[in-house]
């Protein structure tokens, strides 16, 4: 008896040391996040730096920018950062989300094997290297997620009026987009990829990036989940969280990150950051 | 091969270091995984001596199901504990979602059949008679049972220690519901996965090869306290 009345007594302990680690409900905050940003590490960075001039404890919960758009139609999100624009037009329009601000931005990019079997380089434009590695049937591997990175290659494929599905050429990773240059890499195959993620990728996988589409920025906005919609979203803690982060404090987070290690910014924020020079 | 090197290098520099990131992600580890076992063990046990004294009417049924509970896949686990916990659903309310706790409780539902199935069957082991002539010799059934628990005692700490493998060495829930927030949720697993997806494979064997150093030293004590011989 004494034992087991020990060992509950240690079960409750525990709980109790587990559950006062925890904040109270109405200081957390649940940011969506998409892969690109936590692959990158600047979501840590971004967390740390929130937390440092706030009493919110940040939950981030990550996944392609589809994942996090249906989970925050859920009212289970507080405040979103995504990078999918239609997506989050549409996200707006049905009444689930309100100011979208835009924080920063990189550039879509084919990347692919040294040797450029389909002629990628000499493309005019995205739709045209589509064209190519459509025409010379080289693998092309595809997140499939509905991710924002995603989204994107199906409109420049409808754009190039090719329907890849169902071809032996287009391959489905369904991963994150980390692992989704790694999968292209092994297989020595084209996929699309942000830059961020390839700058911190491009010395760990055997592709270069051979057509970066200037001409369309991929931008990731922050979008508050609307509270009147879902009772639970914690509205205060979600206006405090886009204000830091379109604030000229949250601008350098991002204008800095990457400087060190790469020598660039990785994200180019939208506004400037006052006090770091913001590299390429 | 020489990325393998690198890594248990790395891990033995981490150790050794006394890198606070490796410290904090393996006290994670241990202390959810920790709970999660106790729970295991104080349910699995409570299942086990009730199926295996009391042997109640659809015995067979349940032991079925909790053998097959050993196979539960932890990513189904994940998705209901997470729905479970959600603003939405029924236990929003406790707002347990993305903490340590909800790790602990995806990490006991997959634990526990493994212990309730494994106990069962190492009770069941016991030659039946022991338990009658223990109750005839006046033991209230609560010393009966920590009698037969000590008579099984090899099978039932063989039973822990699945269990705490089973908890300690999972990801897919632990990930869905507790977030791999950085100094809270982020475990030994979450951890290598995390690195893994940002590409620095090194620091994700040398945390590879501190779990399986934190499981070998782990495992290596219940072992001795399982060859021991039992007090008189």
């Amino acid at each position: 008896m004494a034992r087991r009345t020990a060992a509950l007594g240690l079960v409750v302990a525990s709980l109790a040391l587990v559950a006062s680690s925890c904040g109270g409900a109405d200081n957390n905050l649940i940011l969506g996040a998409t892969t690109s940003i936590q692959d990158t590490g600047l979501l840590d960075e971004i967390v740390r730096a929130f937390e440092g001039v706030t009493d919110y404890h940040v939950k981030p919960s990550v996944g392609g920018s589809g994942e996090v758009l249906a989970k925050a139609r859920r009212g289970e999100l507080d405040v979103i950062m995504t990078h999918s624009p239609a997506e989050e037009d549409k996200f707006i329009a049905d009444g689930e989300g309100l100011d979208k601000r835009p924080v920063m931005q990189n550039f879509f990019l084919i990347a692919g094997p040294e040797g450029d079997p389909a002629g990628v380089r000499g493309a005019g434009n995205m739709s045209e290297a589509f064209k190519r590695i459509a025409g010379a049937e080289e693998t092309f591997v595809t997140r499939g997620d509905q991710s924002g990175t995603h989204i994107r290659e199906l409109s420049i494929w409808a754009e190039a009026g090719i329907t890849p599905q169902g071809q032996s050429w287009y391959r489905e990773s369904s991963t994150g987009q980390g692992q989704n240059l790694i999968v292209a890499s092994d297989k020595d195959a084209y996929t699309l990829v942000d830059s961020s993620t390839f700058t911190v990728f491009e010395k760990k996988v055997g592709l270069r990036a051979l057509l970066t589409d200037g001409a369309k920025p991929n931008v990731y906005s922050v979008i508050r989940v609307a509270s009147d919609r879902h009772q639970n979203v914690n509205a205060a803690g979600a206006i405090a969280f886009a204000e830091f982060i379109t604030s000229p404090a949250g601008q350098c987070v991002i204008a800095d990150f990457g400087t060190q290690v790469y020598g660039k910014s990785l994200f180019q924020p939208v506004a400037r950051c006052p006090s770091a020079n913001v590299g390429g | 091969m020489d990325l393998i090197w690198d890594g248990v290098t790395e891990a033995l520099r981490l150790i050794f270091s006394g890198d606070s990131y490796v410290y904090e992600v393996t006290f994670t580890s241990l202390l959810v995984s920790g709970s999660a076992t106790l729970i295991a063990l104080v349910l699995g046990l409570s299942i086990a001596s009730f199926l295996a004294f009391r042997a109640p009417p659809g015995r067979t049924l349940a032991l079925s199901a909790f053998n097959a509970g050993m196979a539960l896949p932890p990513v189904a686990v994940g998705l209901l504990v997470s729905i479970m916990l959600w603003r939405s659903g029924p236990l929003g309310q406790l707002h347990l979602l993305y903490s340590r706790t909800a790790i602990v409780i995806a990490q006991a539902v997959i634990a526990t059949p493994v212990v309730a199935a494994l106990s069962t069957a190492a009770l069941q082991g016991l030659n039946p008679n022991l338990r009658l002539q223990v109750l005839a010799l006046g033991a209230s059934r609560w010393q009966a049972a920590l009698l037969l628990f000590r008579e099984a005692r090899i099978s039932l700490l063989a039973a822990a220690m699945a269990g705490f493998g089973a908890a300690i060495s999972e990801v897919g829930a632990t990930i869905m519901v507790g977030g791999n927030i950085k100094g809270s949720t982020r475990t030994l697993t979450s951890a290598i996965v995390l690195e893994v997806g940002q590409g620095d494979f090194e620091t994700a064997i040398a945390l590879s090869f501190i779990l399986l150093t934190v499981i070998l030293v782990l495992i290596t004590l219940f072992t001795v306290l399982q060859q021991r011989r039992p007090p008189a």
